[in-house]
């Protein structure tokens, strides 16, 4: 009786183990199917010649060139406000703070990370309905704000990822500074900074990924269906996922149902190539600390 | 050799300054979207946003349907996703430590990477037209084609922040039970499974926060009918699609109101759930890849 | 009786100059060849039936002007007056007249640019092609919801409504359904196009649409005995129509203004009609 139960619960696992991998291949497949033939040069600067695209002599109508570089300069700037808060407040909790301290924070930083992202992109709407109101009447939605809440989206991945990574060190590595002489932000910029940069540097790279692909946020916060390449970080801009939101409810035709599926394999690239690095990274860290380990 | 003496106070000080970034933000989230539902607290707004009526041309503007929607979908999706989740772990934890188990991980990994976005937009052209076949009464926009793709989307949280429990538990209980003549799948279900039943719970909360905050899968699949959602096969409107759809209406109606008490109302109950999570189990972090790291890490010393 | 004559002559001739001024004028200020060396932002939000006028009319200027920058976004007539009226955008479009309070509020100046009506549609497979008024008023208060009761094969109607902000959806709610209800189980989409491709993929689907947006991957009902085209909204056969709208906020400054007589002229009506869209004249 327990025996036929058991074998149907290994046939179970089993089954839910391959039927999650069907589910990635099929996904891939699929996009790729009906999206590969659409990769081409046209899918990214319409109608426009690439070289006068990227140098910005023209405008592109009808590729995805001015997508790509909002989304680019969406991950830059947030990740530019994100990366110092995040790893200086993860060296704050996992080094400086006591265990009440960092239980109080890290709850913060918890909550934090559960806000739901259209929250976050409400949280920038209202902030600009807010300043309106109040100092500046003329603040706009654009890519600066989108950046801002973009960033406090990742911040928590930083915050934990830094946080985990320095936590992570062996206590006979982390007497090294003080053993040396080093006072304890010398030891943490010498000796654990170093340690633990794979670690953080991986939480980065993923960061970057859940920067690229987040549409929520930036719904409510300045994205627009057609607007060009922005000038400056008050502008307007357009962005990947949100060109593959735009697409899936307003193809106007099969070409550009096509161009939909070809975008989001585009998107999938890229995540999927932060990801891979960020897991590499990850790889080589513990097999380094392992090394280390055994000297 | 060391020249310098940086300013150890001001650097402390400095770091803790954007550690404090964090709960400034909660805070200010959480005030500024009080600050906007506050007209609703004068006349009877407040009992006219929270009805079970949404007909704006009427003058109805009740978000309880879309609570419901919401609660609805996301237990629904964490109903889809949990068994498989655990199957996995099971599969990757006892069953199999070979090179398949290393792809399912990998695979699992790879799947908290892949933008929500092209699950919804693949979904609307494969899993839509089916449920619409599957269902005359249905578009095959609804609660079950939403709750299905959902359910994908928070399956590898789940299972990464289970298999993390699972890992941390001592080795000497596996062994134990070998020992007595478990075979793998008894060790799971009578040792090691109740042994992390927390971590389990706190996997399976941290899921369904996740499923309720998510905003492009309901978006798109789930019909966004403001109705309440009766049946699998029915249209409906999440929390998170009312904000999304609603947010730039006439900034004077109760419609537009509406949509930040929607805001608070959702940010109040993924909160409830944060804290639900803190109490079962204080080991959990609210980020399963995070946790798996740390594991990692711990595990190498 | 002579002096009536006189009058009327005197009459005429003044129409005709000012036909004659006011076509020059148009045609001076029509053509992207008068934005020359302007430089600076329009920023277009609202009615999503615009939208592929808007389109075009920016790539034009945009590529024979690069140093001009035109932004169009959607979001429906509703987004389109708030955020024109809060300055946000420097025209809002809308498809549907302003209300009183609207232009009272916000000062808000129109600008007509063409005509649409809007169309009952639903899948090209249906067999059912035409729809008495009150038929489709029961069909969309969820009275009837069976393709069988009005003459369709048997199977449940699907209902596709848009979204609060719409003003396709306040013209059909207003001219067709008399202002009658909804039902709550309608599906809603976000825009004119959205709508073309969600009831384009449902057999069993029925919603609305501008006529400019109808093409053959839908089909228009016919509306007691009236065939939804652009001509039989023109002469009125076809009562559900609407203008399409540009607004500004007072007087556009001059680099909108330009933008605006191109799309009222003979450039941007031909990117209307191209659109499907009936130009005013």
């Amino acid at each position: 009786m327990n025996r036929i139960s058991d074998r149907i619960l290994v046939g179970l696992t089993w089954l839910s183990g391959i039927g999650m991998c069907m589910v990635v291949t099929g996904l891939l497949l699929f996009l790729i199917f009906h999206g590969i033939r659409q990769i081409t040069p046209a899918l990214f600067f319409g109608d426009t010649p690439w070289l006068k695209a990227i140098t910005g002599q023209s405008p592109v109508f009808d590729g995805i060139w001015p997508a790509v570089t909002g989304t680019v300069l969406l991950v830059f700037l947030s990740s530019a406000i994100a990366v110092p808060v995040g790893v200086a407040s993860g060296i704050y909790l996992a080094a400086y703070a006591s265990s009440r301290q960092r239980a109080f924070w890290g709850s913060m930083v918890d909550l934090l990370s559960g806000t739901p992202s259209i929250v976050m992109g409400l949280f920038g709407f209202t902030m600009i309905l807010f300043l309106r109101k109040t100092v500046n009447p003329t603040a706009q939605t654009g890519l600066f704000l989108a950046a801002v809440c973009i960033a406090l989206l990742i911040l928590p991945y930083l915050i934990r990822t830094s946080q985990a990574a320095i936590a992570g060190i062996s206590t006979h590595l982390r007497l090294i500074g003080p053993a040396a002489g080093f006072s304890k932000w010398q030891n943490i910029r010498h000796v654990l900074l170093p340690l633990a940069s794979r670690g953080i540097l991986s939480g980065i790279i993923l960061a970057v990924g859940r920067a690229s692909e987040d549409t929520a946020v930036i719904l409510l916060t300045g994205v627009v269906a057609q607007t060009g390449i922005p000038r400056n970080i008050w502008d307007k801009f357009e962005a990947l996922p949100f060109r593959i939101y735009y697409l899936a409810a307003e193809h106007r035709n099969a070409t550009e149902l096509e161009q939909g599926f070809a975008v989001a394999l585009v998107l999938l690239f890229l995540t999927g190539f932060l990801f891979a690095i960020a897991f590499l990274l990850n790889r080589y860290a513990e097999n380094r600390w392992r090394i280390r380990r055994y000297q | 050799m060391l020249k310098i003496n940086p300013p150890e106070k001001w650097i402390e000080t400095g770091l803790f300054m954007a550690a404090v970034v964090s709960a400034v933000a909660i805070v200010s989230i959480l005030l500024l979207l009080i600050y906007f539902c506050l007209p609703l607290f004068s006349g009877n707004g407040l009992s006219r946003v929270f009805s079970w009526r949404w007909q704006p041309i009427d003058g109805q503007f009740g978000i309880l349907p879309m609570c419901a929607g919401s609660l609805a979908l996301s237990i629904l999706a964490l109903g889809i996703a949990f068994p498989p989740a655990i199957g996995i772990c099971t599969l990757v934890h006892v069953l199999s430590r070979g090179v398949f188990a290393r792809i399912v991980l990998i695979l699992t990994h790879f799947m908290t990477g892949i933008p929500t976005v092209i699950y919804g937009f693949v979904s609307v052209f494969v899993l839509v037209p089916r449920i619409r076949s599957l269902s005359e009464a249905g578009t095959g926009f609804s609660l079950l084609t939403a709750a299905i793709t959902l359910a994908i989307l928070i399956l590898p949280t789940i299972v990464l922040v289970c298999y993390t429990r699972l890992e941390q538990l001592d080795p000497v209980l596996r062994l134990a039970s070998a020992a007595m003549g478990f075979t793998p799948i008894q060790q799971m279900r009578h040792v090691l499974m109740p042994a992390a039943t927390k971590g389990v719970a706190a996997a399976a909360i941290l899921g369904l926060g996740r499923a309720m905050g998510d905003t492009l899968i309901s978006l798109m699949l789930a019909g966004n009918a403001a109705q309440f959602p009766g049946s699998l096969f029915t249209s409906f409107r999440s929390l998170t699609a009312h904000i999304g759809l609603v947010v730039a209406t006439d900034s004077q109606s109760l419609a537009y109101q509406s949509v930040f008490a929607a805001g608070l109302v959702l940010f109040l109950l993924v909160a409830a759930l944060n804290l639900i999570i803190r109490k079962t189990d204080n080991r959990i972090t609210a980020n399963a890849f995070l946790r798996v790291q740390e594991t990692r890490h711990e595990q190498n010393f | 009786m002579k002096t009536d004559t006189r009058y009327r002559w005197i009459l005429y001739f003044t129409v005709a100059m000012m036909v004659v001024a006011a076509s020059s004028g148009m045609v001076s200020a029509a053509s992207v060849d008068s934005f020359a060396g302007m430089e600076g932002t329009i920023s277009i939000a609202g009615g999503t039936a615009h939208i592929p006028v808007m389109n075009d009319a920016a790539k034009a200027v945009m590529t024979a002007h690069p140093k001009i920058r035109i932004t169009v976004e959607g979001g429906g007539s509703g987004i389109g007056v708030q955020k024109v009226g809060e300055g946000l955008v420097d025209i809002g479009n809308t498809g549907r007249p302003l209300s009183k309070e609207e232009i009272a509020k916000y000062g808000l100046q129109s600008y007509a640019f063409a005509l649409d009506g809007v169309a009952v549609v639903i899948h090209p497979e249906n067999p059912v092609s035409g729809l008495s008024a009150q038929q489709v008023r029961d069909i969309f208060a969820g009275s009837v919801t069976n393709w069988k009761e009005v003459g369709g094969k048997d199977g449940a109607i699907h209902l596709f409504t848009r979204d609060e902000a719409s003003g396709t959806r306040e013209v059909f709610w207003g001219n067709l359904l008399n202002k009658g209800a909804i039902a709550s189980s309608a599906n809603v989409v976000a825009s004119n196009g959205a709508m073309k491709v969600a009831v384009a993929q449902d057999k069993a689907a029925i919603g609305y649409a501008g006529i400019g947006h109808v093409d053959k991957s839908v089909k228009a009902v016919i509306l007691d005995g009236v065939m939804p085209s652009q001509e039989n909204a023109m002469n009125g056969t076809y009562p559900v129509t609407r203008k399409l709208y540009m607004n500004t906020k007072g007087e556009p400054g001059k680099l909108v203004k330009t933008f605006i007589d191109y799309i009222l002229g003979p450039e941007g009506t031909a990117l209307s009609q191209k659109h499907g869209y009936l130009p005013l004249q």
